[in-house]
């Protein structure tokens, strides 16, 4: 009975056993969503040991509207002896002290090792006994798009991971710096890993956006379904580096191109930088790149993407074509290029149909200018500079935008009958706002027959727009002149459309300008969005009239006056001068670079008494180191908008915006 | 004797093939099986971005409605709109406001529950289905908008204490996936075989780093709650929230000066310790960090003080302080064993 009984119960457990193991396999059939959550789980356990929290002390509160340094933060060990990867943004804080909580809890002080300034990664090192677990690195020639992604961190518990669950949504993103995921990436997981299905890391989550910009920039993206990830096989690859203390930054050539597209242009190089690397190996403007890192590049995209990945002193190979011949040098990538400062020769060249199409002709030489000390006269005719013929006005203006104040320039001018070759070296553009100017051209021709675009007041619509916009056109318009465009961003409280014609019909008669007024939706002030209501304007006024690109200024009162550094920084390809009265430069605007091509000049107002004044100081501070020149007029005690003859000084800066 | 062994293996192989038929269930299937038990509720509100709608889900067949305590339902009459598109009065049966739960009571009966009383589970990776009716988007019989994630990471609302503007500091679930949008409040947290986990919580940001959070509060949180309600013998207020010491720690009593506090976030360095001090005794020297007072992280002198203001004097203190590149663990007796000393 008891030998029956001892059977009965292994039969019992047999039995048991067998549907248990029956059940596991039938659930493992039936639910793949049961499979998944356990794959998912299982993916999160195997890389938790190397993912680390992080706590700081110290540093700044917020930065503009969001709030740092309070909430813990995620890294991830890379190497046994105690190195850990996490983002910038986690330190944008500049805390004082940084605490890392290893899997486990136990609590170790960290000290910040290097920056990657191109992938917005910072390096840690704390000190440790034991060896840390170094998660798997998925290769990058493994990663598939579609593939699981799992975005780990390590900030609501110490103890526990916190999970995002998403795919990896492209490679090569920001680029070729990222991969994109839509799993949700946030300051909860920045500096975490992201991780495939079985727990080997794709990359460290940072956030990033395809304009580029610091630590902060991406941030508004977050849980958006766009995320990105560092992959940690190229963290890997700079590890080396980083752990000498040294830091990383984008590696670049010195060089701008010709034409805003990006992804519809030629590689053509419209300036290269004399300090910068392409130059001292011999790339010039006009050269087109036909090849780079050895893949052929067609548009500028392309050679972005090339450039995108690699850090200062990597060298890239890079091949163009000058007409006929065929340069192809290897370039070592710098990490700084000093600000481009414009050079000035110191004339204004005479307007008109005619001109535009013959080399140019000096309508007025600036005192004490590098063409007054080589006595260049009005009616001047230059003909050629550093050897180079120069057949067209914009010959010349695109002469310049590879040459520097202080270099020596070659000019051939003609003069009557007599032909004079002079030396001048470049100077810097003046900042004194020009005197009475001589007339910009002679008689100009009839217009031709046809139809003629509107003059006087005209309204402007712009269909997706609810704001209105009021523009004055001289009525005796011309379309065989150029017209300078000057954007008027009105004040708090709008303006009244007959003192606003009043004021500018005889100044846009004089000068050949268009007076464009748009108004902000809500008259009390600008929302900076608005900014694309007046591209939209300008736009529509570019395409309707004969618009000389180089006289476009956006010019502001007050609110008005921030909105038109937001105007002109947002559309450098198209506005050359921002004015603004009685506006500081706004402390968000993240400042731009100089540069060759699309330039900006600026003109502000100070007043003594106003507490806006150190703001305004600190911002023309900032734009003079930044190069770009900044013409300040002294208003008195007051703050106030200009007087008639102030405003008919400003106006005369815009006419001399064309300067060479 | 054998018979029993018997038995108890049958039994053991009919729950096991039952779970097997649960776990079966397809989602589509988990969802059709629960959309019956959730509703819509309509309210006060409307004006000034306040939506006037909110979610529910009910908990017994007699009617009874789990929702969240609202503005919504601070109204005369609150309309509960059932999946088949009746209408009822919902009747405020009882409201916690700790947990900011409600119960309402409709005057229906043999209708599809959840039953609060079971108590299921969930951790990180857990997969989640969401019903709400996020944004007001289902209308009269339409059901419940359905959501999938998974459970990012089970925490405590004031795991970092301050953080969050609730009156609610327990155990929720984080959620990974874009759950909590106006009108979602009072939505059914659901597992993969449709076991209810939690109810969907208010729209809120951590006040930490500002980041909308997405979380549902555990039933087993709100079950003690709701069951009193049910039972009709609920009293508000039973749990008092932790009121301040008595006798709070003081910095000059522990003989500790920090570095003067002029920064927006000054790091708690220690500027002096006086002598004979229940500091010096402890070891605390000029210069040294205060990093952690008890488990909390100091990140600065305000939030030291803070910290210590939460703290019973006779309780003692544990700090971890850094001295250099190293962490110390120092511990400081209560107030009976460190007796303020006069020099």
């Amino acid at each position: 009975m008891i030998g029956n009984m001892k059977t009965t119960i292994v039969l019992a457990a047999a039995l048991v056993l067998h549907v248990c193991v029956f059940v596991a396999q039938a659930n493992a059939a039936d639910s793949l969503q049961a499979r998944e959550e356990q794959a998912i789980k299982a993916a999160v356990a195997r890389v938790a040991p190397s993912v680390v929290r992080i706590e700081t002390v110290g540093g700044l509160e917020r930065i503009g509207q969001l709030m740092v340094g309070a909430a813990p933060t995620t890294g991830l060990v890379v190497s046994g002896d105690g190195y850990i990867i996490s983002s910038a943004f986690n330190f944008v804080q500049k805390p004082d002290s940084i605490l890392v909580t290893l899997d486990g809890g136990s609590r170790r002080p960290a000290k910040l090792v290097a920056t990657d300034h191109s992938r917005m990664l910072v390096l840690l090192k704390v000190d440790t006994d034991a060896s840390l677990s170094v998660p798997e690195v998925v290769p990058e020639k493994e990663m598939r798009v579609g593939g699981w992604a799992l975005a780990v961190g390590r900030t609501f518990e110490s103890s526990q991971a916190n999970v995002s669950v998403g795919i990896v949504s492209a490679l090569s993103r920001i680029w070729g710096k990222a991969i994109q995921t839509d799993a949700k990436i946030s300051p909860n997981n920045y500096g975490g890993p992201l991780v495939d299905i079985s727990g080997r890391v794709l990359g460290v989550l940072v956030p990033m956006s395809p304009q580029g910009g610091a630590e902060l920039a991406g941030v508004e993206w977050y849980d958006s379904g766009i995320g990105f990830a560092v992959p940690l096989e190229s963290v890997m690859r700079s590890l080396p580096a980083m752990q000498q203390g040294r830091d990383l930054r984008a590696g670049l050539l010195g060089i701008t191109m010709q034409g805003a597209d990006v992804y519809g242009t030629d590689a053509v190089i419209a300036a290269a930088r004399a300090s910068g690397p392409a130059y001292k190996m011999g790339f010039r403007a006009g050269d087109k790149i036909i090849e780079a890192g050895g893949k052929p590049i067609t548009r500028q995209s392309e050679l972005k993407h090339q450039l995108g990945p690699r850090y200062a002193n990597e060298k890239i190979r890079i091949v163009a074509l000058r007409g006929d011949q065929r340069l192809d040098r290897e370039v070592e990538l710098v990490d700084k290029i000093e600000p481009y400062e414009a050079p000035f020769l110191g004339i204004l060249p005479l307007r008109g149909e005619s001109l535009e199409k013959s080399p140019p002709v000096v309508r007025y030489v600036y005192p004490e200018s590098p063409a007054a000390a080589v006595d260049l006269k009005p009616g001047d005719e230059i003909r050629s500079l550093d050897g180079a013929a120069v057949d067209k006005l914009d010959t010349i203006v695109e002469k310049m935008q590879s040459l520097e104040p202080g270099q020596k320039v070659r000019l051939e001018v003609r003069r009557g009958s007599e032909t004079l070759l002079v030396e001048p070296t470049l100077g810097r553009l003046p900042e004194a706002l020009p005197g009475v100017l001589p007339p910009a051209h002679g008689p100009v021709e009839a217009p031709p027959e046809g139809e003629r675009p509107q003059t006087g007041v005209v309204t402007v619509k712009i269909p997706e727009f609810e704001n209105e916009c009021l523009a004055y056109v001289p009525d005796n318009y011309n379309p065989r002149l150029a017209y300078g465009v000057v954007v008027w961003l009105h004040a708090p409280g709008g303006f009244k459309q007959e003192e606003l014609i009043e004021r500018w019909k005889p100044l846009c008669d004089e000068n050949d300008l268009i007076l464009v007024a748009p108004k902000s939706g809500d008259r009390a002030r600008w929302q900076p969005t608005e900014a694309r209501f007046v591209r939209r304007v300008l736009d529509d006024i570019l395409k309707n009239y004969h618009v000389d690109a180089s006289r476009v200024v956006v010019h502001g009162h007050e609110g008005g006056g921030a909105m038109a550094y937001v105007v002109g920084f947002t559309n450098r390809d198209v506005v050359r001068a921002v004015a603004a009265v009685d506006a500081p430069l706004p402390r968000v605007a993240q400042l731009p670079e100089t540069d060759p091509v699309e330039r900006l000049a600026f003109y502000t107002t100070l007043a003594t008494k106003i507490d806006a004044t150190p703001a305004i100081e600190a911002g023309i501070k900032r734009l003079r180191e930044m190069k770009f020149p900044v013409s300040a007029h002294d208003v008195g005690d007051q703050p106030r908008y200009l007087t008639t003859e102030e405003l008919q000084q400003l106006v005369r800066w815009f006419d001399s915006l064309d300067r060479i | 004797m054998t018979r029993l062994i018997w038995t108890f293996c049958l039994a053991l192989v009919t729950v096991v093939t039952a779970r097997d038929f649960a776990v079966a269930q397809s989602f589509a299937q988990v969802i059709a099986d629960n959309q019956p038990k959730m509703v819509k509720i309509h309210g006060a509100g409307g004006v000034r971005g306040l939506e006037a709608y909110q979610s529910g889900f009910l908990i017994s067949d007699q009617g009874h409605v789990l929702t969240v305590w609202s503005y919504v339902l601070d109204t005369d009459y609150v309309t509960v709109t059932l999946d088949d598109g009746r209408k009822f009065e919902g009747k405020l049966a009882g409201a916690d406001p700790r947990l900011e739960l409600a119960v309402l009571k409709i005057d229906a009966t043999d209708l599809p529950s959840f039953d609060v009383a079971a108590s299921v589970p969930a951790e990180a990776g857990s997969r989640v289905l969401a019903f709400s009716n996020l944004f007001g988007v289902a209308a009269g019989d339409e059901p419940a908008s359905v959501q999938h994630g998974i459970v990012a990471v089970k925490t405590r609302l004031d795991a970092r204490r301050g953080a969050f503007e609730t009156p609610y500091h327990g155990p929720v679930y984080v959620l990974d996936a874009m759950t909590n949008n106006p009108g979602a409040a009072g939505g059914a947290l659901l597992n993969q075989h449709g076991e209810l986990l939690a109810m969907l919580g208010k729209e809120l940001r951590s006040a930490h780093n500002n980041i909308w959070l997405n979380y549902a509060i555990p039933v087993d949180e709100m079950r003690d709650s709701v069951t009193r309600i049910l039972a009709g013998n609920f009293r508000p207020g039973e749990d008092k929230p932790p009121a301040k010491p008595d006798e709070a720690i003081d910095l000059a009593e522990l003989g500790l000066v920090l570095v003067p506090d002029v920064l927006e976030r000054t790091p708690p360095y220690v500027d002096r310790v006086r002598a004979g001090s229940a500091a010096e005794i402890a070891g605390i020297k000029p210069d040294d960090l205060l990093v952690f007072v008890g488990e909390s992280l100091v990140q600065s002198c305000k939030s030291l003080r803070e910290e210590l203001a939460r703290l019973e004097r006779d309780a003692g203190l544990k700090i971890v302080l850094m001295r250099g590149q190293e962490l110390i663990e120092v511990e400081i007796p209560g107030a009976k064993g460190g007796e303020p000393q006069t020099p």
